[in-house]
């Protein structure tokens, strides 16, 4: 896993951060931070420039310190769908999750930004989305499990307890080899909570690791979404 | 004197038998006088060809005759209606014997009449007269009031005694002491008139209130007596010189003149006093037109006889061309007097009735009180039948703001609609004015004319009360306004300083100590590594104060302003929202609102107005759910929360949430609505003026294109 370091761009306007977050993955010697830049089009640039396996990127940033980062990812999975994208974000809100997701889960992780003192939590995700894979947040997860829970008569209610962990490891983007180790169960015990949920909720049974999150995904966004 | 003591009009009915006998005789004194009348003008006019005929005829007898006849035709039991033709009756059967006698002189071709001859017409001159005394002492009723009253006009019956007395004692007509004694008639009428004038002193004094006709028309009668008793005087004066030069010369002339005027005057004041005020005891039916008429009628016959008196005088003395002159001079000498004699019996009649111009300036300004309908109804009314002399005038006027008209009415409404006049502003119709008849005659075209151009100033009026009441409305809601936007931005002030509070309080007492707590857990860390220690453990504990923080400080800064809010716009904000919310939220979305996106202003107040929605149902409603609703309608914003709680009775226009929520609504210049009822849910509404927003540009734009 770690023979080959991935090369990874950084992007992140506070300087201090960003030379502090270059420090940390060097100094873990996982990574190669081949460029650490401050703004989104410095971001495009390099990435079009180095090529690198991922990116780790702020989600605000000049000039409009609003969702330049989650554009500068849609752009960067558009023009190279090789490079997988993490957001690092201040806002524990899903709707950022959402439009992050909107064109697709693959090769995007939504991060907290505090994660970067989970030096491993930050790393997984890297390897994830340099895999193509996605992941979500579990504090985000959180969120929408607790919404979609509430209701009484919403199907997630008909979930066991172990059910829903499960479903909350699926939809950060866990593969089930990660769910069972993070559970200490048996990895066919894991696959057996998979489908229950997939069937309790009524999807359509997703074996593409990849789809899964968005599948996921999708159910906790559109059974909330806002009525047509 | 048949009728001494007559019945005055407030009596008990007389039996039918006397009341047959008094038509009788009545009928007989009419038809006496009157042929008394025609007999003596064609005498004196076609046999003794006596020039002052018909001047005296027409000055004084016809118009006592025909003012007699009239008062009786409307009131035949009066006494002074009885009275009043008695004298034009017998001065027409005074002057029939004086012609007589003269005639039968001239056919016997003597000089000097026979003695008894003499004296029966002087009787007769002496009676005319002393009924006169008896009409004018007795006025205005016709009735005794006092007992000196009786006893004086009794002895001066004793008066007709002088002609047979005084030549028998050996009194020469022309002794110059006693022509007082010969003429007494010259003087009689002044009599009446002062016993006229104590008699209404006395009654003044007597009564403690009069009614107040009686103090009306006694006091009015006072004047014209007095002013009477003058011109009587000085036709005594004149009748006592010409007793002394005889029957020829200027001195006659105005002794005529003057010698008609008792009875004139006598005559009109009569007639217009049974008009005006009644003192023949009845209302007399009759238009004021023909009233009118009489007076009319009475004053010309004067006119005429005293012009033709003036112009016979100036023949006698002047040559014929001269006289002409004369006679044109006098006629255009008496023309105003005339004139003036009319006008003044038209304003008895018809009371004084301003001009045209006068009403317009007079209503002009009584429109100084225009503000009030409810006063200006009625005296437009009053004016107009006063100042066009209608019967009666209605006058409605629509008042602002509600549905009754403002009625105002002059005179009673009697007889039909003679005709109306809407009061138009434009198209709009602001009421109406409605007239009966006109007293004594049709409405000419002036009148039209000044209906309509009060009716033009009235609308004005009322228009501008319209106006007015329109203004005051608007002023008051301007001011309430203007006291609620005061109380709005106070609360909203206030409401600012507390959230400062709030965030301060939080920021020292929360992240502050976090952050003092962690830089001694950083000490503690760096003595473990100098002194051997767990640093690990040390720097874990920091690291985990460390997340705690953060996620303190994103949750102020979530508190002070959602970022998803300016990121994602409302309905992104608004649905994360409703997702942390610890109960079902049922969103209803318009379709293609979500990516819309509304000024900060709009945005933020309608976030803002949502989350408190929400934390409201939260805290009171106790609610299983919660419907929001957001739509676009136009270019409002429509927002409405909607819960299944158990509602209240009363929705507090202030309260902490609510008024916040208001104040906040209003202050973009929204509505915001409350309906509630106890286990009906709380429904909140409002509607915000939507002003779309450019999307900045973003960096996926900057990309693509």
């Amino acid at each position: 896993m770690a023979e080959e370091r991935l090369r990874v761009v950084i992007a992140e306007d506070y300087y201090l951060l960003r030379e502090g977050l270059r420090q940390l993955l060097e100094e873990c010697r996982l990574v190669e931070v081949v460029a650490a830049v401050g703004t989104a089009d410095e971001l495009l640039a390099a990435v079009d420039r180095l090529r690198p396996d991922g990116v780790i990127t702020d989600i605000r940033m000049p000039p409009g310190h609003r969702t330049e980062g989650i554009a500068a990812a849609h752009a960067i999975r558009t023009s190279h769908p090789g490079t997988g994208v993490v957001i690092l974000s201040q806002h524990a809100n899903e709707s950022y999750v959402f439009d992050l997701f909107q064109h697709g889960t693959d090769g995007l992780a939504y991060l907290l930004k505090e994660r970067v003192g989970e030096l491993d939590q930050l790393l997984r995700a890297v390897r994830e989305v340099v895999a193509g894979r996605s992941v979500i947040d579990p504090r985000i997860v959180e969120v929408l499990l607790r919404t979609h829970s509430r209701a009484a008569d919403a199907p997630l209610a008909a979930l066991t307890q172990r059910e829903s962990e499960v479903l909350r490891h699926m939809a950060e983007g866990k593969t089930n080899r990660a769910i069972a180790g993070a559970l200490h169960l048996a990895d066919s015990t894991v696959e057996k909570h998979v489908n229950a949920v997939f069937t309790k909720l009524g999807l359509s049974e997703e074996t593409n690791l990849h789809r899964r999150v968005s599948a996921v995904l999708a159910y906790l966004h559109h059974t909330y979404a806002p009525e047509p | 004197m048949a009728w001494k003591g007559g019945l005055s009009p407030g009596k008990a009915a007389p039996d039918t038998g006397e009341v047959i006998l008094k038509g009788l005789l009545i009928r007989t004194v009419a038809v006496v006088g009157g042929s008394c009348l025609a007999y003596a003008a064609f005498v004196g006019t076609f046999v003794l060809q006596n020039r002052y005929t018909l001047p005296w005829i027409l000055g004084s007898v016809l118009p006592c005759y025909l003012a007699g006849l009239f008062a009786v035709r409307h009131a035949p039991s009066s006494p002074v209606a009885r009275r009043l033709l008695l004298v034009g009756a017998w001065l027409s059967l005074n002057i029939t014997v004086q012609y007589t006698n003269r005639w039968l002189l001239m056919e016997a071709d003597q000089v000097r009449p026979l003695l008894a001859v003499t004296q029966l017409t002087q009787i007769t001159a002496l009676v005319a007269s002393v009924l006169m005394v008896r009409l004018l002492a007795l006025l205005p009723d016709g009735t005794y009031r006092f007992s000196y009253e009786r006893v004086v006009l009794r002895l001066l019956w004793a008066l007709l005694a002088l002609p047979v007395v005084l030549p028998a004692l050996g009194v020469a007509p022309r002794t110059t002491h006693l022509v007082v004694f010969y003429y007494p008639e010259a003087w009689l009428p002044g009599c009446g008139a002062v016993l006229l004038v104590i008699r209404c002193l006395l009654s003044r004094r007597a009564t403690g209130v009069p009614p107040e006709r009686a103090e009306a028309s006694s006091g009015k009668l006072l004047t014209v007596v007095c002013a009477g008793a003058l011109v009587l005087l000085a036709r005594a004066s004149s009748r006592l010189f010409r007793a002394w030069q005889g029957d020829e010369g200027y001195l006659y002339f105005i002794g005529t003149v003057l010698g008609a005027l008792p009875y004139i005057l006598t005559s009109l004041v009569v007639v217009y006093a049974a008009f005006r005020y009644r003192i023949l005891g009845v209302d007399i039916p009759v238009r004021r037109s023909v009233v009118y008429g009489i007076l009319w009628l009475i004053i010309s016959l004067w006119y005429l006889g005293m012009a033709i008196t003036l112009g016979l005088t100036a023949v006698q003395y002047f040559p014929i061309g001269f006289a002409l002159l004369v006679a044109v001079l006098s006629t255009a000498l008496f023309q105003p007097l005339r004139t003036r004699l009319n006008r003044l019996a038209r304003r008895w009649v018809f009371g004084r009735r301003p001009s045209g111009f006068e009403l317009l300036t007079q209503f002009g300004t009584t429109l100084g009180n225009a503000h009030d309908l409810a006063r200006l109804a009625p005296q437009l009314a009053s004016e107009l039948r006063s100042g066009l002399g209608l019967g009666w005038v209605e006058v409605r006027l629509r008042a602002p703001g509600v549905s009754d008209a403002v009625y105002g009415r002059a005179g009673a409404r009697q007889g039909g609609k003679a005709g109306s006049h809407p009061l138009r502003y434009g198209e709009e119709v602001l009421g109406v004015i409605e007239f009966g008849l006109k007293d004594g005659g049709r409405m000419t075209d002036e009148d039209y004319h000044v209906l309509r151009s009060l009716a033009q100033q009235a609308v004005l009026a009322v228009h501008n009360v319209h106006l007015n009441a329109e203004l005051t409305l608007r002023v008051g809601e301007v001011q309430q306004q203007a006291v609620e936007l005061d109380a709005s931005r106070a609360r909203i002030v206030q409401a600012q300083d507390t959230e400062r509070r709030r965030i301060a309080r939080r920021l020292h007492d929360g992240l502050q100590q976090q952050l003092v707590t962690l830089l001694v857990k950083a000490r503690l860390a760096r003595v473990r590594l100098q002194h051997g220690g767990d640093v690990d453990a040390a720097l874990a504990e920091v690291q985990d104060d460390l997340y705690r923080a953060v996620e303190e400080l994103r949750d102020l800064a979530q508190g002070i302003h959602p970022p998803v809010l300016s990121d994602q716009g409302l309905v992104a904000a608004v649905t994360s929202c409703a997702r942390r919310l610890p109960l079902p939220v049922s969103l209803q979305v318009q379709p293609g609102l979500e990516g819309t996106r509304f000024t900060t202003e709009t945005e933020e107040s309608a976030f803002y107005l949502v989350s408190e929605a929400l934390t409201n149902v939260l805290k009171h409603a106790g609610a299983r759910t919660v419907v929001l609703r957001l739509a676009l309608e136009r270019d409002h914003l429509v927002i409405e929360v909607s819960d299944d709680g158990h509602g209240r009775a009363a929705v507090p226009r202030s309260g902490s949430g609510l008024a916040a929520m208001r104040d906040r609504v209003e202050a973009v210049g929204g509505r915001f609505d409350i309906h509630s009822a106890p286990g009906r849910g709380t429904v909140i509404n409002a509607r915000l003026t939507a002003l779309p927003r450019e999307t900045p540009q973003t960096v996926k734009e900057r990309i693509n294109g």
